[in-house]
C-alpha cells in the first residue's frame, strides 16, 4: 500500500510540475490573442498594464523552431586565410602563391587550414619567421601562436555578430560556435534577408584615406591606358619605372595585346569595326570604358555594367606594376544614374596607406543632414583619435579625404578647417535604413576577418503556419485513432492507457517547456511517433496478460506478472530507440534534433506512463472493487 | 477481441525460401540504386534550393524558360505541396546566396504582375554538403553499432549479430524502395534529405524493438523448455509473439500514415521512408533475425565439432 501511495504521490507531483512548466507558454498565447484582439490606445494601455507579466511568460515559454515561426538561419565561417594573410609581413611571390594552394584545397576539402599551411612552408623549407614572428622564433611557436590567434579571431567575431544582431532588434536570436571556425546565427522571424546579410557580412572595416592629387591620378591612367595600347609615353621617368620591372622588352610588345583582346573580348569592339567608337576603344582601351571627370578631381566614371571589366584590367600584374607605390584605385560604394537612366560607379585614386583607421571611432549615430534631408553617420572618435584626425584635417585643408568602409567609397569631402572634437560624418547613403545599418555595423566593431556564408536558410512565416496546422491536426488524429484502437480491442485495459497516453504528451510538453527545448516539425513527428510506440507497451503488457489468464491465473497474479515478464521487452525496446534518438541528436542539426530530442523525453516519460501509471491505476481500480477488462 | 487465433506456422522450417526472398528484395534495391539512382536534396549536394508560390500558378516550362536566361535552365523544378508552388533546385555554387538572389530577380522580371513570394530559402555550401554525407553514413554505422552491442550484451553475441543483420537488411531495402518509387508519384518527394536519414536512424531503434519481443521470448522459453532445440523453441516463440509483434508495428504504422496524409510537406518524407522501414522491419524480425541466430549457430556447433 505504501509502495502505491508513494507512486501516486511522485505522478502528481510530476503532473504539477509538467502544469507548472507549460504555463508561460499558455499565457503567452492568451496575452497574444488577447493583443490581437485590441486596437489602437487600449492595445498600448494593456500592454503595459501587462508588461512585466508578458515578458516574463515569453522568456519561459516553450520555443518554435525557425520552421514553425519562420526567420533565418545562417552558418557564417571566418575566413581564417585572410587573417593569416593581414597578418603576416614581407609578403612576396611565394607566400601568395602558397596562399592561394591552401585556399584552393580547404574549399573543398575538411582539412585543418592552419597545419596545412605550416607544411607548405616547410616542404619548401621556409621558415615561418620570415613572414611572423621574430627571427628567433620556430615554426611550432609560430604555429601555435598563429592557432591562437585564429581562435580569438573567431570567438571576436562571434561576440561582434552577437552584438550586431542584438542592436538590429531580434528577439530570441541563437549565436553559437561551431567547430573551430564557425558561428551559426538564427534569427527568428526575421524578414528581411538583404538587410541581414549586410549585417552579417560587412567587415566594417573603416578607413579615412587622403585622395591623390588629380595630375596624379590622371598621369597614372593615361600610362595605363598608353601601356594597353602597346606604346610606351615619351615621359622617360614613367618608362622606366616600368622598364626596370620588365625584363624583356619583347615580351612587353607581346602583352598588351592579350590585355587588349581581354578588354573588348567577346563584347564590344571587333577587329574590322570601323566606326569612330571602335577606333577609340582600340586607340585609348582603357579610357573608353573609365571616363574621366570634367571637373578637374581625378576620377573617373566607369559604366556599371563595365565595372568588372575594368577591375579584370587593373588586377593585371602589368598594370598593377605601373600603379606606383602607395597608390590604389577604389571604387565608390554605390552607381549613380545620369539623366539618361544610365548607371555608373566612380573610379577614385587614393593614397594606399590609410590616415586614420575605424577603430578610433567610439560611438555613431545615423541621423538625418539638416541641410539637405539626406541620411547621414555621425561618428565620434576617441581621444587619440581626435588628436590624429586634428592633425591631419589642419594639414589639409582645401584637399579631399576618402570616407572608405570596406575598402567602397562612400564620400570624399573637401576638408574645410581643422576639426578638432574628434567628430566626422558619413554620407552616401540613400536611405534611413542603410544610416542605420552602417551605425549598428560601426558601433559593433570591425570583424577580424571576412565571413562568408557557407549555409543559409530562410522560412517565410507562412509555411510556418501551415506547417503548425498540420502538425497538431495529425498529433490529435494520431491520438484519437489510437484511442479508439485501444478500447475497442482491450476493453477497459485499453481506456487505462488512453488515459496513460495522456499523462505521457503531457509530460513530453511540460519537460521540453522545462529546460526551453525547441518545438519543430519533426519534433511534432516525434510525438505522433510517440504515440504509436506509447500503445506499444501497453499492448505487450497487455497480451501478456491475456497469456497469463489463459493460464488460469487469477486477474491480479495475471496482470502483476503480465507487468514483470512484459518489462524487459519494453525496456530494451526502449532503450534501443533511445540510442538511436541519442546518434541522431548528434547527427542533425535544427528541426532533426528537434525530432530527436522529442522522441528521447518521449521514451523515456513512456516508460513512466506506460508501465508505473496504468499498473497503479489497475491496482486502485481492483483495490475499488473494480475489474479491468482486457478484452 | 481478437484478431489472432493459436497459430502454428513453422517459421523457421521454411527459412531457406524466405532468405531467398529477401536476398531478391535487397537486390533489387541495389539495382534500382545503382543504375536508378538516388536524388539527394540540397542538404547533402550542396546547392540553392527555393520554394516559390506564383499567384496565378505558372507552368513548370514557363519556368524553366526564364531560368535559363540566367544559365540556370537546368535546375530541378517541381511541384511542392498543393496551390500552385514550385521547389527549384540547382546545385551551381556561387558566393553566399547570389543565386538566390538572381532567381529572384529574374522571375520578377520574368513574371510581371504575377505576386511571387518566396515561402523558403536554403543554400548550402559544397562542403557543408560533403559533411552532412560523411555524418550521416556516420551515423548510420553508429546506430548499428550501438545496437549490436546492447543487443548483444543483453542476450548473446549471436543475437546482437542476428538484430544487425536484419536492420541492416531493413535498411538497404528500404533505400532501394525509396530509389525505385521515386519520381513515380507525383507531388512526392524521395530525395534523400535530414529528414529521410532521421527516418532511417529511428527506423533502426523501432523495428529492433519487435526483434527484441521475440528474443525475449526465445530466452525466457529456453529457460522453461531446456530440452527443446533451438529450431522448435524459435518457432515457439515466433508463433506465441505473433499478434503482439503484427499489432505493435501496426499502431506505429498507423500512426506514420496518419502523418503521411496530415502532417505537412517537411514530414512526408519521413513518415513515408519510416513506414515502409516498420513493414520490412517486422517481416525482418520474424523471418530473418531469428532465422539468422539459429544457422549461426549451428555453424558454430559443426565447427566445434570438427576441431
Amino acid at each position: 500500500m505504501r509502495n502505491q501511495l508513494t507512486r501516486i504521490i511522485i505522478t502528481v507531483c510530476l503532473v504539477i510540475l509538467s502544469v507548472y512548466f507549460l504555463w508561460p507558454t499558455w499565457q503567452d498565447y492568451n496575452y497574444r490573442k488577447q493583443l490581437s484582439g485590441l486596437i489602437g490606445q487600449d492595445s498600448l494601455t494593456y500592454a503595459e498594464k501587462h508588461h512585466d507579466d508578458m515578458l516574463d511568460a515569453k522568456l519561459k515559454r516553450m520555443k518554435l523552431g525557425l520552421d514553425l515561426q519562420g526567420g533565418m538561419r545562417v552558418v557564417l565561417e571566418v575566413d581564417i586565410i585572410q587573417l593569416l594573410d593581414d597578418l603576416a609581413k614581407n609578403k612576396d611571390e611565394k607566400f601568395h602563391s602558397i596562399v592561394k594552394e591552401v585556399r584552393n584545397e580547404t574549399a573543398t576539402n575538411e582539412i585543418s587550414i592552419i597545419p596545412d599551411f605550416v607544411k607548405k612552408f616547410q616542404a619548401d623549407t621556409i621558415r615561418l619567421s620570415r613572414y611572423y614572428g621574430s627571427i628567433r622564433d620556430d615554426d611550432a611557436k609560430i604555429a601555435a601562436k598563429l592557432e591562437d590567434e585564429a581562435g580569438k579571431a573567431v570567438d571576436r567575431a562571434i561576440e561582434i555578430v552577437r552584438n550586431r544582431v542584438d542592436q538590429y532588434g531580434v528577439s530570441e536570436p541563437n549565436i553559437q560556435k561551431q567547430g573551430g571556425r564557425r558561428i551559426i546565427v538564427e534569427l527568428p522571424g526575421v524578414k528581411d534577408e538583404n538587410e541581414v546579410r549586410s549585417l552579417l557580412h560587412g567587415t566594417a572595416l573603416l578607413e579615412f584615406k587622403m585622395l591623390k592629387d588629380p595630375q596624379v591620378s590622371y598621369k597614372v591612367m593615361e600610362s595605363i591606358d598608353k601601356f594597353l595600347t602597346g606604346k610606351l609615353g615619351n615621359d622617360t621617368a614613367l618608362a622606366t619605372s616600368v622598364a626596370s620591372k620588365e625584363k624583356e622588352k619583347k615580351k612587353e610588345a607581346e602583352k598588351p595585346k592579350d590585355a587588349l583582346s581581354e578588354l573588348t573580348g567577346g563584347a564590344v569592339v571587333s577587329e574590322t569595326d570601323t566606326s569612330k567608337e571602335a577606333q577609340f576603344a582600340r586607340e585609348h582601351p582603357f579610357f573608353f570604358y573609365v571616363r574621366p571627370d570634367q571637373r578637374g578631381y581625378g576620377e573617373g566614371y566607369v559604366a556599371e555594367k563595365d565595372r568588372d571589366r575594368v577591375n579584370r584590367l587593373l588586377d593585371r600584374p602589368e598594370v598593377q606594376q605601373i600603379i606606383p607605390q602607395d597608390f590604389e584605385f577604389l571604387w565608390s560604394n554605390k552607381a549613380q544614374t545620369t539623366q539618361t537612366g544610365q548607371k555608373f560607379y566612380t573610379l577614385y585614386a587614393v593614397k594606399k596607406t590609410p590616415e586614420l583607421k575605424g577603430e578610433v571611432v567610439t560611438n555613431a549615430q545615423a541621423s538625418v543632414d539638416p541641410e539637405d534631408n539626406r541620411p547621414i553617420v555621425n561618428m565620434e572618435m576617441n581621444s587619440e583619435g581626435a588628436r590624429d584626425w586634428a592633425r591631419i584635417t589642419g594639414a589639409n585643408i582645401g584637399k579631399r579625404i576618402a570616407i572608405i568602409l570596406d575598402k567602397a567609397i562612400f564620400s570624399s569631402p573637401v576638408v574645410q578647417t581643422k576639426i578638432t572634437g574628434g567628430r566626422s560624418r558619413i554620407t552616401g547613403m540613400e536611405t534611413p535604413n542603410e544610416a542605420r545599418l552602417l551605425e549598428i555595423v560601426l558601433k559593433a566593431g570591425a570583424l577580424p576577418a571576412p565571413v562568408t556564408t557557407i549555409e543559409q536558410r530562410s522560412i517565410g512565416p507562412s509555411l510556418g503556419e501551415d506547417s503548425i496546422r498540420s502538425g497538431l491536426s495529425s498529433v490529435f488524429i494520431a491520438f484519437i485513432l489510437t484511442v479508439l484502437f485501444m478500447l475497442v480491442y482491450y476493453h477497459s485495459a485499453g481506456a487505462v492507457a488512453d488515459f496513460a497516453l495522456f499523462f505521457n504528451i503531457l509530460f513530453i510538453l511540460g519537460v521540453m517547456a522545462s529546460f526551453g527545448a525547441t518545438l519543430t516539425i519533426p519534433g511534432i513527428a516525434g510525438i505522433v511517433l510517440t504515440i504509436g510506440m506509447a500503445v506499444d507497451a501497453n499492448v505487450l503488457v497487455n497480451e501478456r496478460v491475456r497469456e497469463e489468464m489463459e493460464t488460469g491465473k487469477t486477474l491480479r497474479a495475471a496482470i502483476d506478472t503480465g507487468y514483470s515478464r512484459a518489462f524487459t521487452a519494453i525496456f530494451d525496446g526502449h532503450v534501443t530507440s533511445f540510442l538511436t534518438g541519442l546518434v541522431l541528436y548528434q547527427f542533425g542539426a535544427g528541426p532533426v534534433q528537434g525530432f530527436a530530442l522529442t522522441l528521447m523525453i518521449g521514451l523515456v516519460a513512456n516508460l513512466y506512463s506506460a508501465i508505473v501509471i496504468t499498473h497503479l491505476i489497475m491496482h486502485i481500480m481492483m483495490d475499488n472493487g473494480y475489474h479491468p477488462k482486457f478484452g | 477481441m481478437r484478431l489472432f487465433k493459436k497459430t502454428n506456422i513453422d517459421f523457421i522450417g521454411k527459412r531457406f525460401f524466405w532468405y531467398v526472398v529477401s536476398t531478391i528484395m535487397v537486390l533489387i534495391g541495389l539495382v534500382s540504386i545503382v543504375f536508378k539512382g538516388i536524388s539527394y536534396g540540397i542538404d547533402f549536394q550542396g546547392g540553392t534550393e527555393m520554394i516559390i508560390s506564383f499567384s496565378p500558378s505558372v507552368p513548370i516550362e514557363n519556368v524553366r524558360v526564364i531560368l535559363d536566361k540566367i544559365g540556370l535552365g537546368k535546375s530541378e523544378i517541381k511541384f511542392y505541396g498543393t496551390e500552385g508552388s514550385l521547389l527549384i533546385r540547382t546545385s551551381e555554387q556561387e558566393e553566399g546566396t547570389v543565386i538566390g538572389t538572381k532567381i529572384r530577380n529574374a522571375l520578377t522580371e520574368g513574371l510581371p504582375g504575377n505576386n511571387i513570394q518566396v515561402l523558403r530559402e536554403d543554400k548550402i555550401g559544397p562542403k557543408v554538403g560533403k559533411e552532412l554525407r560523411t555524418d550521416a553514413l556516420l551515423a548510420v554505422l553508429w546506430s548499428l553499432g550501438a545496437i549490436l552491442i546492447y543487443i548483444g550484451l543483453r542476450f548473446k553475441f549471436r543475437y546482437g549479430l542476428g538484430a544487425t543483420i536484419s536492420i541492416f537488411h531493413d535498411v538497404l531495402t528500404t533505400f532501394g524502395f525509396l530509389s525505385i518509387v521515386n519520381g513515380l508519384i507525383p507531388g512526392l518527394n524521395l530525395e534523400i534529405t535530414q529528414e529521410v536519414i532521421a527516418a532511417f536512424l529511428t527506423l533502426i531503434g523501432v523495428s529492433v524493438n519487435d526483434t527484441v519481443v521475440i528474443f525475449d521470448r526465445i530466452r525466457e522459453n529456453s529457460k522453461i523448455y531446456r530440452s527443446m532445440p533451438l529450431g522448435d523453441l524459435m518457432n515457439k516463440s515466433l508463433n506465441e509473439t505473433l499478434s503482439r509483434t503484427i499489432i505493435t508495428s501496426g499502431t506505429i504504422f498507423l500512426v506514420l500514415i496518419i502523418l503521411l496524409i496530415f502532417g505537412g510537406e517537411v514530414n512526408r518524407g519521413f513518415a513515408f521512408t519510416m513506414a515502409f522501414g516498420i513493414v520490412t522491419g517486422t517481416y525482418s524480425s520474424i523471418y530473418v533475425a531469428s532465422a539468422f541466430v539459429l544457422d549461426w549457430t549451428r555453424f558454430q556447433n559443426r565447427t566445434k565439432v570438427i576441431a
